[in-house]
């Protein structure tokens, strides 16, 4: 059988990937967990942002109502976040619905979805500051009860690390197996043309708003995998603009409505972002953040498509410009 | 019964103007029924209003004996019937084979299946050796034969041609005509509107003719063209 480097390629990487704290330092797999975080939300954000085109800026909506409700429910009654996530989830999946079926049923897309996810995402930040129950700004603790993995808890970055690199792999495979069928040509036909995908039978609303709630559930999860790993968060780092604009920018830069281009753009953004973090941070902080802001308009300027899509041009100018 | 589509007393008001008004034909089982009128006439508006893309002002629509009116273009697709847009509608970043594979998805589920029955479809229109090329990329003839794919893979029982020859060069035109004729001899029902009266005399079977929104004949294309109101109409403006 011939190989196919699609299929290889990601194969080899997952295995180098899970050989890696045989010999890396804390702060090394410290690095390749904010990677593959960064990785794992950016593939999420890219299913309703980059293959059904509609660009959320408040996607932390999603993250933060899966942070908040596994450690609450963690806090007051004790429930372990293996299923305080599922929880999490549940409530995104239901706020995601009314968001895009609000939405999306009157005509707010592109540009004005956009808006309203940030509204909605700023509003939680000041809601969740202003309730007690939640910790107000403050925040929450995860308490730490000590090495648990019924619990969530680990003793060192090693768990922690796997934990997010399956998390990651699954969906990566799960966005490389469902883009090649009927529901991810349906949300590529709906970014593309609404009129003509609803002339050819696709229920266009329906496909919006499940590609939302898919992509608020996969963020959801990934924001109790952040509370876990920090065992802290407060409005403003989860629900804050921070996370909404990595994760949008990760896929930008990497390629919008392809496979692999988040992952790679968090690959390639992340561990410079922390370098520039760690090296600057006392003398220039914010170093990252002006980083991220020169890239993604160089980026936007001379690669709109991303650096899979310059990686797509390459490859067919090579093969003699063939359309 | 015979009908498979009947439109009854159908208005649209885009503000103060009646686009459509009081419009009522019907559509055989069979047939290629033609939709005529000068520029500016109502038959765009009328195809959308057919297949959902517009809510009627007031009239009712049935297709196979079901009310149809207040459902939306992808209901009314996936029941047989669809159009094609004037201004084409392809999904650019798509190849060719998958914007028409888009079409057979409707009813086939499974991506290979739909790919099969894609590749035909693109082969019918002329265009097996585009399977490849992004919508975009095609020029605007090769865009009029994929807007006809599209909507052909979707297989409908009722197709609403849009000018689909409009454009193209006479021998384009031919190809196109022959297609026509070809699906309605696969039992395909056709609603065609097209500014070539060439095209529209040699194909339809009957002719509903508007003219500022309204219906102001009806008939074989022998009697509307012979019909002094559509002479007036066509006369009395510039055709473009
Ligand atoms: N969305 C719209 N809003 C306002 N006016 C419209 C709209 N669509 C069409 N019209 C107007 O309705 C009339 C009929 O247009 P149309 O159906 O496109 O005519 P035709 O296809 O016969 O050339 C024209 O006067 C046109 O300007
Ligand atoms: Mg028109």
């Amino acid at each position: 059988m011939k190989l196919r480097w699609n299929v290889v390629a990601p194969l080899a990487l997952l295995v180098v990937l899970a050989g890696l704290p045989l010999f890396a330092t804390e702060y090394m797999l410290h690095i390749g967990v904010l990677v593959l975080l960064a990785a794992y939300l950016a593939t999420g954000w890219n299913i309703l942002g980059g293959y059904a085109g509609q660009h959320s800026l408040g996607h932390s909506l999603f993250l933060g109502i899966g942070a908040y409700t596994s450690t609450y429910l963690f806090a007051q009654i004790g429930l372990t976040p293996w299923i305080g996530m599922w929880v999490g989830a549940l409530f995104a999946a239901i706020v995601g619905w009314f968001v895009g079926y609000l939405c999306f049923r009157y005509g707010l897309r592109g540009p004005y979805f956009a808006l309203v996810t940030i509204a909605l995402a700023e509003a939680m930040v000041y809601l969740v500051t202003n309730l007690n129950a939640l910790g107000g700004a403050e925040g929450l603790d995860v308490r730490w009860v000590g090495h648990n993995p019924a619990l969530m808890q680990f003793e060192g970055k090693t768990a922690y690390y796997y934990i997010i690199l399956i998390m990651t792999a699954l969906l990566l495979f799960g966005v490389q197996r469902y883009s090649r069928r009927r529901f991810g040509y349906q949300m590529i036909a709906v970014r593309e043309n609404e009129d003509a995908a609803e002339a050819l039978g696709v229920d266009t609303l329906a496909v919006r708003i499940r590609a939302l709630v898919i992509s608020a559930v996969v963020t959801a999860l990934g924001g109790v995998f952040f509370a876990q790993y920090y065992t802290y968060i407060n409005p403003r780092n989860v629900f804050g603009e921070g996370p909404s604009v990595q994760m949008l920018l990760f896929a930008i830069v990497g390629g919008l409505g392809t496979v692999w281009g988040p992952a790679i753009g968090a690959i390639l953004l992340v561990p410079i972002a922390e370098f520039a973090r760690s090296s600057l941070g006392n003398t220039f902080s914010g170093a990252h953040l002006l980083l991220y802001g020169v890239v993604l308009v160089l980026v936007m300027l001379f690669m709109p498509n991303g650096i899979v899509g310059l990686v797509q041009t390459l490859e067919r100018r090579r093969r003699g410009g063939r359309a | 019964m015979s009908e498979l589509l009947q439109v009854r007393n159908l208005t649209k008001h885009f503000g103060g103007l009646a686009a459509v008004q009081d419009v009522s034909f019907d559509v055989n089982k069979g047939e290629i029924v033609g939709l005529i009128g000068p520029n500016g006439a109502g038959k765009t508006t009328t195809f959308s209003l057919l297949t959902g893309f517009l809510t009627p002002t007031r009239g009712t629509i049935t297709f196979a004996g079901r009310r149809i009116d207040n459902l939306k273009p992808h209901v009314i697709c996936r029941l047989g019937m669809t159009r094609t847009f004037q201004i084409v509608q392809p999904f650019p970043e798509m190849t060719a084979l998958e914007n028409v594979m888009m079409g057979a998805l409707v009813h086939h589920r499974n991506i290979d299946e739909a790919q099969r029955r894609g590749r035909n479809t693109l082969a019918r229109v002329g265009l097996a050796h585009k399977a490849d090329t992004p919508g975009r990329e095609l020029t605007l003839v090769e865009q009029k034969r994929l807007e006809i794919g599209k909507a052909l893979a979707t297989e409908p029982q009722l197709l609403l041609l849009d000018e689909v020859a409009a454009g193209l060069r006479e021998a384009e035109v031919d190809v196109i005509l022959d297609l026509v004729r070809q699906l309605n001899t696969e039992g395909i029902t056709l609603l065609i509107v097209e500014h070539l009266m060439k095209v529209i005399m040699n194909l339809s079977q009957r002719i509903v003719v508007l003219d500022f929104g309204q219906k102001i004949a009806e008939g074989s294309p022998a009697e509307v063209s012979a019909n002094p109101l559509v002479l007036e109409a066509y006369l009395g403006k510039e055709e473009d």
